[in-house]
């Protein structure tokens, strides 16, 4: 008897303490029970191109993400039976959930900016080949399922405004919807700047031999390096939250409307480009919006430049530098030779070849 | 005559030595041999007056917002090696740093413009006492020139002594024009950089190549900067032997008698018409060695 009270005791201690870590919320959204068999930390199996694939689902982790809410299958539409197939297909992000968002009539989807995407320069086309539409993104390239990231900007005061919220709403509902919400509340993206440039650049357009493969030439083959070579990229590379990253000025608000500048749409479309700049730069003119935004000082784009950094400065640096510490350590040599000692001393610094006194023998008053 | 040529041939100085040269009448003190510098005693915390407080509150400020300019913004311009950030992370990251620089450019500014005040007036007050004298500014004259021709001579032995030169020498005066030069265009840029939207007003025909300009420019300067003052100036006025390991000219404004000597000859002798307490001590020195002037002495 007294082993089982024990036992009891045990479970009881162990569901408080899932509790108030927040896995009864867990077990509660995951009402078809999928991870009974996914949470196992080693649940996968080896695929057909011979890699480990790893099912395992971390239901801490994602019941307190962005998507923590959403059943498995509401994206996850293709599974039909338990136990299900392998699977096969990818996951439509343009798929309706059963989330209603309050005063909505529909339920939610991602379907308004999908649509924008699909105008963008970024969409597959049907007339791209397959090698472009290999290389497009989609959504999962940028989107991963984020937790809820809470906005530490100074003008944002957290704890006060949830404070009046709760004053008609519940604390939980509230909590959720306040994080969703202020995770969108920055400047820029959730996504640090220094990851959109890396997004952007690692397998693509940093990309060289791809990006000519795919029909890019000129100096979009070089966007990334003269961004780098930009104050917008120094900054960037070493952390900057302010600095603007690709998006900040190739898309607008809808940050998936990135278009080529000839289309009229286009943020950095040459009428565009003054509101564009406004978002950070208040105080701008007509005349700002022709600064470079992607600099290079190569020859064939701005030779003289290129003679004055890398020729003619570089001759005066290394000049300058050679013949002042030539002379130093010529100075040096003489005036070691002539009798100086290391250190400043009280006193004198001379080694004196000879006493005082003894100058007065040798050396005769020699008036004009 | 011959004795101070064969004085000179002894010490192994190869090349001959004009007597005229070597001593310096200086009337009511005596004839000052041209290397007494090696048998004078000195405080290495100085004897003579070099700078006024106001250069060396101006030197403080321009040195320390040197450094924090500096460790600001070499690691902008170098910002894809692996060093940049941690040296960042000193002054709290890149957008705080940009703050730092900016405000630290500000008080550097504000002491150029302290020191040109200060410069342009003490040169009226002199010129209205009648005690201006181009020779002790640091305006580059001809015999600078001459000077550093000598000098080299000197380094090469072909010359027994240095040259007589004046309270600033050619080395400072090189690098006081250098200076001069390094804050317009430091300035210049820096403001380009901080206000694209004006200059492209100002230039408003091909604005990206002033930016360009001024990005390459200023990093350009501040980096000759800084290799010339950690490597020439440094070594220059701190490492060199009879220096080393500290002179203390930049706390104190005053130099020690040995360099003033060595190296601003024609000053020391200023220095003696006006300050007593040096004509008795180099009265003293040279009577010491058998070659102060004699009393009653017609020459």
């Amino acid at each position: 008897m007294k082993r089982r009270y024990l036992l009891m005791t045990l479970i009881l201690f162990a569901a408080l303490g899932s509790g108030l870590t927040g896995f009864s919320s867990a077990t509660a959204a995951d009402k078809e029970n999928c991870l009974m068999c996914h949470k196992y930390p080693s649940m996968g199996r080896v695929g057909e191109d011979g890699l480990v694939k790893n099912y395992h689902v971390d239901a801490h982790v994602f019941l307190n993400s962005l998507h923590g809410e959403v059943g498995c299958r509401e994206c996850h539409t293709y599974i039909k039976k338990f136990p299900h197939d392998p699977v096969t297909e990818e996951v439509n992000c343009a798929n309706e959930c059963h989330i209603k968002p309050p005063f909505a009539e529909n339920n939610f989807s991602h379907q308004k900016i999908i649509d924008v995407f699909h105008t963008s320069e970024h969409a597959k086309k049907t007339d791209d080949s397959p090698l472009m539409k290999d290389a497009k993104p989609d959504c999962k390239y940028c989107h991963l399922n984020p937790l809820y990231k809470r906005v530490d900007e100074k003008n944002i005061a957290y704890g006060k405004t949830l404070d009046r919220c709760l004053n008609c709403h519940e604390k939980k509902g509230v909590t959720v919807a306040y994080r969703h919400m202020t995770h969108r509340l920055r400047h820029k993206t959730s996504r640090s700047s220094k990851e959109i440039v890396a997004l952007c650049s690692e397998n693509c357009h940093g990309n060289a031999p791809l990006m000519k493969k795919l029909g890019v030439s000129g100096r979009a083959l070089e966007v990334v390096e003269t961004y780098k070579e930009s104050i917008h990229g120094k900054m960037t590379t070493l952390g900057s939250e302010k600095a603007a990253d690709c998006i900040s000025c190739h898309s607008s608000s809808l940050i998936h409307d990135i278009y080529k500048k000839d289309n009229p749409n286009s943020s950095i479309y040459e009428k565009n480009l003054l509101s564009t700049c406004r978002n950070c730069h208040a105080k701008i003119n007509e005349h700002f919006v022709k600064i470079a935004v992607h600099p290079s000082i190569a020859v064939p784009h701005n030779p003289i430049l290129f003679i004055i950094s890398n020729m003619l400065l570089r001759f005066i640096l290394y000049g300058t530098i050679f013949g002042l510490m030539g002379l130093l350590f010529l100075e040096t040599y003489r005036r070691k030779k002539d009798g100086i000692g290391m250190k400043i001393k009280a006193g004198s610094s001379w080694r004196m070849p000879e006493k005082m006194g003894t100058m007065k023998k040798s050396v005769q008053k020699e008036p004009r | 005559m011959t004795t101070v040529t064969e004085k000179i041939s002894q010490s192994g100085q190869a090349a001959e030595a004009q007597p005229e040269d070597y001593f310096t009448h200086v009337a009511g003190v005596g004839y000052i041999p041209r290397d007494i510098y090696k048998y004078v005693k000195s405080n290495p915390l100085g004897d003579l007056p070099r700078y006024s407080a106001h250069i060396v509150i101006q030197h403080i400020l321009v040195f320390t917002t040197f450094i924090v300019l500096a460790a600001t913004g070499i690691p902008l311009h170098y910002s894809d090696l692996f060093w940049a950030p941690y040296v960042l992370s000193l002054f709290g990251g890149i957008d705080t740093a940009q703050v730092i620089h900016r405000s630290a450019a500000f008080v550097m500014i504000g002491a150029s413009v302290y020191h040109l005040v200060t410069i342009a007036g003490s040169t009226i007050r002199k010129i209205a006492k009648k005690e201006f004298d181009i020779r002790r500014t640091q305006v580059p004259l001809p015999k600078d020139l001459f000077d550093l021709l000598n000098d080299l001579k000197y380094f090469l032995g072909l010359a027994p002594y240095r040259p007589k030169m004046e309270k600033f020498m050619y080395k400072q005066k090189l690098h006081y024009l250098a200076i001069l030069w390094g804050t317009v265009v430091l300035i210049s840029a820096g403001m380009a950089l901080l206000y694209p939207e004006y200059v492209a007003l100002l230039w408003p025909f091909d604005p990206s190549f002033v930016q360009d300009l001024a990005r390459i420019m200023h990093a350009d300067e501040a980096i000759m900067a800084l290799i010339v003052v950690a490597f020439w100036h440094l070594s220059n006025v701190h490492l060199v032997p009879g220096r080393f390991p500290a002179q203390w000219t930049v706390f104190t404004g005053r130099i020690t008698r040995e360099h003033q000597l060595e190296e601003h000859f024609l000053e020391y002798i200023r220095n003696l018409s006006e300050i007593p307490e040096e004509r008795e001590y180099m009265r003293s020195l040279l009577s010491e060695l058998g070659y102060a002037e004699e009393e009653g002495d017609p020459k």
